[in-house]
């Protein structure tokens, strides 16, 4: 087994994988960064993100404002002296960010321009057109190129963490090329593999987005928290579960039931706009969007497709083609090649489809997880600032701001940590090593990777969805346990060593496995409902003398994760209705009034 | 140790795998055929200063039915070179803007091609008052 | 729907490097839907028939750049190209033309992405700025400069079309020139006498004879072509200004 000796390693070459290497090259060109991705880095999921980043920006907004946006759109489930930390952090790294050349769109005379997003009271999203995400990656990837201290590793594998003495100190990899193993040996280790999205059937994701790094922490013993909180954007692709960004909203677009009616003032985020109007309709969180929309098909108020199935109408044609081409134009030719229609002519069929997991890999407000020497970042980690529901243009922001803590926490911790046991830890990468390879190897198996994950996310999808209930989320809980064992049985019909990928997806499979059932069981064990946590079955309603709290999901071997209660970090905003619309107007004078 | 053994395919033929190359092979192609007028031309220019004799005879070689075929031939291949080229004119030339708005790749050979009628009238306006 | 239910014949060029001399193709017959694109195909194969077989995918809209494989001999993205344009025909697909391949589909991209390391692809500040000094300004115009160059995803199918890269494979090639030429369009950068050296060498712009095919397969328009042409002319200012000015063009 080869062996690389580095001071930090990070797991995940995404948006916040990138800001944390680059964060740690800056503090101290010493040290040795070793970063792991098991895709190109440009490729990472946060190529995806369309809409943009939030960070005050208008003389009209304040870091205040942010941090009653997001506490309150996170249904107060938040940790509020992490969010006050992040919404003062967020303008400057937006800031350097333009430094580096990503290429914000501009105002007229030169400035960056913000725009609306959904549940929030001013418009401060920083937008590159509709590829936000995009050029965001490919900044941080191409800045990082400038550090000689980060050395990639381009498509490896991680497929295990090392323990040893109480502390994390390496990664174990595959270089897929070859299938062959390293053990990178690191002071402090980062996780920043993104979310889990991918358990579910029908979600905005990429195909790389497996919970990998979620699930390696959590078999450390490390907590999973709020798990259960998991974004359905309201506005996707039918059957593929492509993106149509929240700016189609901000930019001004409409709603639709089939009686062409805008359905969103009839659920507390009305009365009815002309104008995009911050907070208001079209502009409410995703989780009361989501929401709608499956109170609109339960009274039958959807467009049946023959073959989409149930869907609304996202209408953006009054906008025009030119404004559309300007400010949209992924969506433009994904409308186009996707779908075969012209979103200037025709409204978009759209439903929710899963996108974004609220919940990850427990740390304090400094990213450190619980286990000495680990950190997690970006959408794999709970830092805190989502609570129960994550407000569009928050998680890019995320990346940075908490990619770098992360990288300067670590590069504190790699200088001052005293040296590994370098035996030990390759005893152990060989144990991890030889289980690896055995799933390869073994034979006899008779149920396919496909198979199982395909019963996967049926379940997920049946017993997680928009609106929860005791008896389908059980029955969801018990498929995957039962997928659980059958996993045991499986076959990998690819035996070859070099870019085998058969393997790896089993490998991903069993990391999803792993997710999926701290998903359901926090769910199931959250007796109310809150933000993108919803239940029909007796728990209607915000519980906050019992649940304000975060659920921590730990493993446990062969069974059953066991799901324990956390508090929640209270700093200056209380529990209140969380409303929106007309109503939400209401609160917020009434908490300014109380104020003076 | 390395499993690994990349497969590097060979390049032979490769021009024919696809009409775009076929196209550009064509053109490339065709350049040859303007420098064989070129060079008809010049020898036109030596044989004048030959004398009189010497450029009568080489008038008389250009009425010949081959003669006229070959500047058939010529006229078509240069007639193909020179689509071709204006049709590189977008991919060649720095990007043109007018008002704050780049022009489009049909504008921008439309503008090559009327640039080399104006030119060409003019120079045959030239020739024509020479002759005169 | 079953019944109804159409099949189509995916050809597949197979190379197994550790059981195969040379690639071969295999022929699968896939039943698809409308709305399948040629990626999905390829997964049904994986998921169906043969787990070995070896693809690279992600995002499945066309921005994260992996999916890139030639397509009746086309390079395209394997994501936005739908199996319903070529039936009842059957569809062959293949690893992106001029790179080693790894295994099927998959093919050697380190070389790209030593090319795109080696242009310096980052700001290389023309006026230093602090964080408290906020955003450098960018007229439109100015904006308007780069921002066609900031949109190329790192796909390669430039690199699958252009034969001079094939040829020679040091060709430092389309879409690596085009983020160098992307940087030295952008107001905020000074770097461009830097990068010059690269530009005019041996690996240079000069290896391309202006195919032009490689603009023609880009999936986002960033037509890396005109990059590689414009930065032609540049060299060539470059080497005559070396002649004119005492102290010469850039190094």
């Amino acid at each position: 087994m080869e062996i690389f000796k580095a001071d930090v390693v990070i797991v995940g070459g995404g948006g916040a994988g990138l800001r944390a290497a680059i964060a740690v090259a800056e503090c101290d060109p010493k040290l040795k960064i070793a970063l792991v991705s098991k895709v190109y880095p440009m490729r990472s999921h946060t190529v995806a993100a369309e809409g943009g980043a939030a960070g005050v920006k208008k003389p009209t907004d304040s870091f205040e404002y942010h941090f009653h946006d997001t506490v309150g759109g996170g249904d107060w489930l938040c940790e509020q002296d992490v969010v006050e930390y992040f919404v003062e952090q967020a303008p400057l790294e937006l800031t350097q960010l333009e430094h580096w050349g990503c290429p914000w769109s501009r105002t007229e005379d030169g400035h960056v321009n913000v725009r609306a997003f959904g549940g929030m009271k001013i418009e401060r999203t920083w937008f590159a057109a509709d590829k936000s995400g995009f050029h965001i990656l490919h900044t941080l990837f191409q800045t990082s190129i400038k550090y000689p201290s980060i050395k990639r590793f381009d498509e490896h594998f991680c497929v295990d963490i090392l323990e040893e003495d109480g502390r994390c100190q390496g990664a174990v990899v595959i270089e897929m090329g070859t299938g062959e193993f390293t053990m990178i040996e690191a002071k402090s280790v980062i996780i920043a593999t993104g979310g889990a999205g991918r358990v579910f059937r029908e979600s905005t994701l990429g195909g790389i987005v497996t919970g990998d790094g979620m699930a390696l922490a959590y078999r450390h013993g490390v907590a999973l928290r709020d798990m259960e909180f998991v974004q359905y954007h309201p506005t996707c692709m039918p059957v593929t579960g492509l993106l149509f960004t929240e700016a189609c909203r901000g930019e001004g677009g409409y709603l639709v039931n089939k009686d062409g009616y805008r359905y969103l003032q009839d659920y507390g985020l009305g009365p009815l706009q002309d104008k995009p109007k911050n907070k208001y309709m079209e502009l409410g969180p995703r989780d009361r969007l989501s929401q709608a929309f499956f109170f609109e098909q339960q009274k039958g108020r959807t467009i049946e497709h023959p073959t989409l199935g149930s869907v609304v109408h996202l209408d953006l044609r009054h906008l025009g083609e030119a404004y559309l081409r300007e400010r949209l134009p992924l969506i433009y030719e994904m409308a186009e090649t996707f779908m075969g229609l012209d979103p200037a002519k025709d409204p978009i069929p759209v439903r929710p489809g899963v996108h974004y997991t609220m919940g990850g890999i427990k740390t304090d407000g400094k990213c450190a997880a619980s286990l000495k020497g680990l950190y997690a970042i970006g959408e794999c980690s709970s830092v805190g600032i989502h609570g129960a529901n994550r407000l569009g243009s928050n998680s890019l922001t995320e990346l940075l701001v908490f990619g770098k803590v992360a990288g300067v926490e670590a590069a504190k911790n790699a200088k001052s940590a005293a040296p590994g046991n370098s035996a030990a830890l390759l005893k152990q990468a060989q144990a991890v090593e030889q289980r690896v390879m055995a799933l390869k190897t073994k034979t006899g198996g008779s149920e396919r990777i496909s198979v199982i994950r395909k019963e996967m996310t049926q379940s997920m999808e049946d017993g997680c969805g928009i609106y929860r209930m005791e008896k389908t989320m059980q029955a969801t809980c018990d498929k995957l346990a039962e997928l659980r064992e059958r996993f045991k049985n499986i076959s990998i019909d690819d035996k070859s060593s070099v870019w085998n990928t058969d393997w790896l997806t089993a490998i991903e499979l069993d990391y999803q496995l792993d997710v999926a059932q701290a998903m359901a069981h926090s769910a199931i064990n959250r007796k109310e409902s809150r933000g993108a946590h919803q239940r029909l079955d007796g728990y209607e309603q915000r519980d906050d003398v019992n649940f304000l709290k975060h659920s921590e999901a730990y493993y446990v071997a062969g069974a059953a994760p066991r799901i324990a209660l956390g508090d929640v970090k209270i700093t200056k905003s209380q529990p209140a209705a969380r409303v929106y619309g007309a109503a939400g107007e209401k609160a917020d004078q009434e908490r300014k009034a109380s104020h003076v | 140790m390395s499993k690994r053994r990349p497969y590097v395919r060979p390049m032979g033929g490769w021009w024919k795998k696809n009409p775009f190359f076929v196209e550009y092979m064509v053109h490339e192609g065709t350049a040859l055929f303007v420098a064989a007028y070129a060079v008809t031309l010049l020898v036109g220019l030596v044989r004048l200063g030959q004398g009189e004799a010497a450029w009568n005879g080489w008038l008389e070689a250009m009425k010949s039915p081959l003669s006229i075929v070959f500047h058939l031939v010529l006229l078509v291949a240069i007639a193909y070179h020179a689509i071709t080229w204006f049709k590189l004119f977008p991919l060649t030339m720095p990007p043109m803007v007018v008002n704050g708005k780049r022009l489009e790749p049909n504008v921008v050979v439309g503008g090559g091609w009327t640039a080399a009628v104006v030119v060409a009238l003019g120079l045959l306006a030239v020739v024509w008052r020479i002759a005169q | 729907m079953s019944e109804s239910q159409k099949i189509i014949e995916i050809e597949v060029l197979r190379y197994n490097p550790e059981s195969d001399k040379e690639p071969h193709r295999e022929v699968y017959k896939v039943p698809f839907s409308d709305d399948m694109s040629v990626l999905q195909g390829a997964q049904y194969i994986k998921d169906n028939f043969d787990g070995s077989l070896t693809f690279r995918w992600s995002c499945r809209m066309a921005i994260c750049g992996s999916c890139g494989m030639m397509i009746n001999g086309i390079p395209k993205l394997s994501c936005e190209t739908f199996l319903r344009d070529y039936y009842p025909n059957r569809i062959s697909i293949e690893a992106m033309a001029h790179f080693p391949i790894e295994k099927d589909l998959v093919v050697d991209l380190s070389g790209f992405i030593e090319k795109l390391e080696s242009i310096q692809p980052y700001i290389i500040p023309r006026e230093a700025r602090t964080l408290e000094q906020g955003e450098y300004i960018q007229s439109p115009a100015q904006f308007n400069e780069y921002i066609q160059f900031t949109s190329c995803i790192n796909c390669t199918l430039c690199y699958a079309a252009c034969p001079q890269f094939g040829l020679n494979p040091d060709f430092i090639g389309p879409a690596a020139m085009a983020l160098l030429h992307r940087y030295n369009m952008d107001s905020r950068d000074g770097g461009a006498e830097q990068r010059m050296q690269l530009v005019t060498s041996e690996e240079g712009v000069f290896n391309c004879s202006a195919v032009g095919y490689c603009s023609e397969v880009c999936p986002k328009h960033v037509d890396p072509g005109n990059a590689v042409n414009i930065n032609k002319i540049n060299a060539a200012k470059d080497y005559f200004l070396r002649f004119l000015s005492p102290k010469g063009g850039s190094k």
